[in-house]
């Protein structure tokens, strides 16, 4: 039953990736087949949204994680041999596909955003961001399988389908790993998802401490928006939880407004917010890179700007 | 004594990169560095070596130019190098990548406890190279990591994953991808780069090599990506912010 094959550690992935991989089916008349790690239970759900057949991964010992997963489907792969092979690109899903597409000796296209078959209908092209998204790079994979990871959220969840059928196999548990959990904490997400955020206000080194953080949370209240971060912010001054950091290595965002407040624009943060409506910055620097990629930009401190901002807001509604 | 491997790689700097007029990448004004996140790897391996002891070995696999790249990883405090060129090497895709420097590793490196790797680079950001060598070197692999530490004949590290943070073990020799936030990497002084062109660099060039396989992956496209802005510029005086202000609800961005 070679095909399309799927891998995702959660359901709300595997959703997106069936649909691509319901799309490249339907193209080159093949099936789907999911893994599904874990919870057997869900195989129903996976074939009700387009797989033709689940590979069941039995539970993992509690030390193991889920790259323990690599020989048990490297095996099926070797024997099934798919033609596409999608992971979805969670950070194990990242390193499963690597070292899965080494052993397979296959290519792989890391964090591929869209997948097409070419005119002749033979190579799939696949896109991914190059140089920190100054870039789009297109390439086709010459081996089989052609594998890609796929970040999570940058397709649509397939809808279920009543009256599907499809096969159901157990696959074999797999070995003890060399690398053992020896502890795991668990993130409480405090924060909501900003992904559907109509306005974002994206908080930068700009700001010289934490509770200076106001500012953006009442610019944020008084225009019903959230509050995202640059890198820095979250992941070295830890002021803000790691999911609100926007671009290549956070979020993709697509609000209507985002607004970088003392923010510098590199590549890397302004590759999350291509998607946004308007872009409008506040930074002191007027040759900050920000300025080239904003619709709005205000030349000034944000200490000075931001409140009259709030002012100004609150003055016209 | 554990002796550490500290991959990198010399790439452009692609702050410099700009957009052409037909929408192509015009590199004509580009910069090179290391890795942003190699330098992590280099500054993680040297920092080891400052508590176990021991001796770390920076690699890269790269073009003749990368030479440059190898006296700055030698200033960051590794004891050598090992510098694997041709002109050709600026082609190459992950999976060959990693089968050069497994190649390297078991033909010529006996012994070796720890290998370090960035995340990904930041050129391409591919994030295999890592996980690939580990798998042709077939030792284990732990990547996401923002803490890493040796302990007896294992690695203790601390990786990121979907739900949160992992603490895992390893025996060694093992290999190990680390995030930036798992230092802060030197800038090295005068002093540090006199001293660096005096350490030993081990050059290997690609007819000393197994033969190489070809590409897998084939890059058939690059353009700029596009941002189309209108890029307006305002004061932050009274008026100003009024004006700002109307131009965000002109675009009915606001209400
Ligand atoms: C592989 C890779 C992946 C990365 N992924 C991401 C990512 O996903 N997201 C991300 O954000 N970054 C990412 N980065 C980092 C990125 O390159 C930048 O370092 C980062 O975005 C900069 O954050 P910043 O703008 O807050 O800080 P800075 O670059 O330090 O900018 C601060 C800005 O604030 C301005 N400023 C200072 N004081 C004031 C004031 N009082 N008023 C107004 N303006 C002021 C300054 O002029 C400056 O422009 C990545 C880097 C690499 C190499």
């Amino acid at each position: 039953m070679a095909g399309i094959w799927i891998f995702a550690e959660k359901r709300e992935q595997a959703l997106e990736l069936l649909n691509i991989g319901r799309r490249l089916a339907a193209k080159t008349g093949t099936a789907v087949s999911a893994l599904l790690p874990g919870n057997p239970d869900a195989a129903r759900d996976y074939i009700a949204h387009g797989a033709d057949e689940v590979l069941l991964l039995p539970p993992l010992a509690a030390d193991q994680s889920c790259e323990a997963y690599l020989p048990v489907i490297v095996e099926e792969a070797k024997t099934a041999d798919p033609d596409v092979f999608l992971c979805a690109a969670t950070p194990r899903g990242k390193e499963l596909a690597a070292r899965i597409a080494a052993r397979l000796e296959t290519g792989l296209c890391s964090s591929c955003i869209a997948l097409n078959y070419d005119e002749g209908g033979k190579n799939l092209e696949m896109e991914r961001i190059a140089y920190g998204g100054a870039a789009i790079q297109k390439v086709t994979c010459l081996t089989r399988p052609v594998m890609a990871t796929i970040p999570p959220r940058t397709f649509e969840p397939v809808t279920a389908e009543a009256g599907r059928e499809g096969h159901i196999r157990k696959l074999p548990a797999p070995p003890p790993s060399r690398v053992r959990v020896l502890e795991r904490k668990v993130r409480t997400r405090e924060t909501r998802d900003i992904t559907e955020a109509k306005v974002v206000i994206a908080v930068g080194r700009g700001f010289e401490k934490p509770e200076d953080l106001a500012l953006a949370r009442q610019l944020a209240d008084a225009l019903g928006g959230e509050i995202g971060c640059t890198r820095p912010i979250s992941e070295e001054n830890h002021w803000l939880p790691q999911e609100l950091c926007i671009g290549l290595s956070g979020i993709q965002i697509k609000p209507d407004l985002y607004l970088g407040l003392g923010v510098s624009g590199q590549i890397q943060h302004v590759t999350g917010i291509r998607n946004a409506k308007v872009i409008a910055a506040v930074n002191k620097d007027e040759n900050a890179p920000i300025f080239g990629v904003a619709d709005f930009g205000i030349v000034g401190d944000l200490y000075d700007a931001a409140p009259k901002l709030l002012q100004e807001l609150k003055r016209g509604s | 004594m554990p002796t550490i491997i500290a991959c990198f790689k010399w790439v452009i700097d692609e702050a410099y990169i700009r957009r052409g007029f037909s929408g192509d990448l015009d590199f004509s004004s580009v910069d090179y560095k290391i890795s942003d996140y190699d330098r992590n790897a280099i500054e993680e391996a040297v920092r080891l070596k400052g508590s176990h002891g021991g001796s770390v070995i920076a690699m890269t696999v790269g073009t003749p130019e990368a030479t440059k790249g190898v006296k700055d990883a030698l200033s960051r405090g590794p004891d050598q190098a090992c510098f694997i060129a041709d002109a050709d090497f600026n082609k190459l895709e992950p999976s060959q990548t990693a089968a050069i420097l497994a190649d390297v590793i078991r033909s010529r490196i006996v012994n070796y406890d720890l290998i370090l790797c960035g995340e990904g680079s930041s050129d391409l950001y591919a994030q295999q190279v890592g996980a690939r060598l580990a798998e042709h070197l077939e030792i284990p692999c732990i990547s996401f990591v923002q803490k890493v530490d040796i302990d007896g004949g294992q690695v203790v590290a601390e990786r990121r994953v979907e739900e949160g943070i992992e603490i895992v073990a390893a025996p060694l020799p093992a290999l190990v991808t680390v995030l930036p936030e798992i230092n802060v990497p030197r800038i090295p002084g005068v002093k540090d780069t006199l001293t660096a062109s005096k350490k030993p660099v081990m050059t290997i060039r690609k007819g000393d090599l197994a033969p190489l396989g070809g590409a897998r992956l084939q890059t058939v496209g690059m353009t700029a990506a596009r941002m189309d802005r209108i890029c307006e510029k305002f004061g932050t005086e009274a008026a100003e912010i009024t004006r700002f202000v109307d131009a965000l609800r002109k675009k009915a961005v606001i209400s």
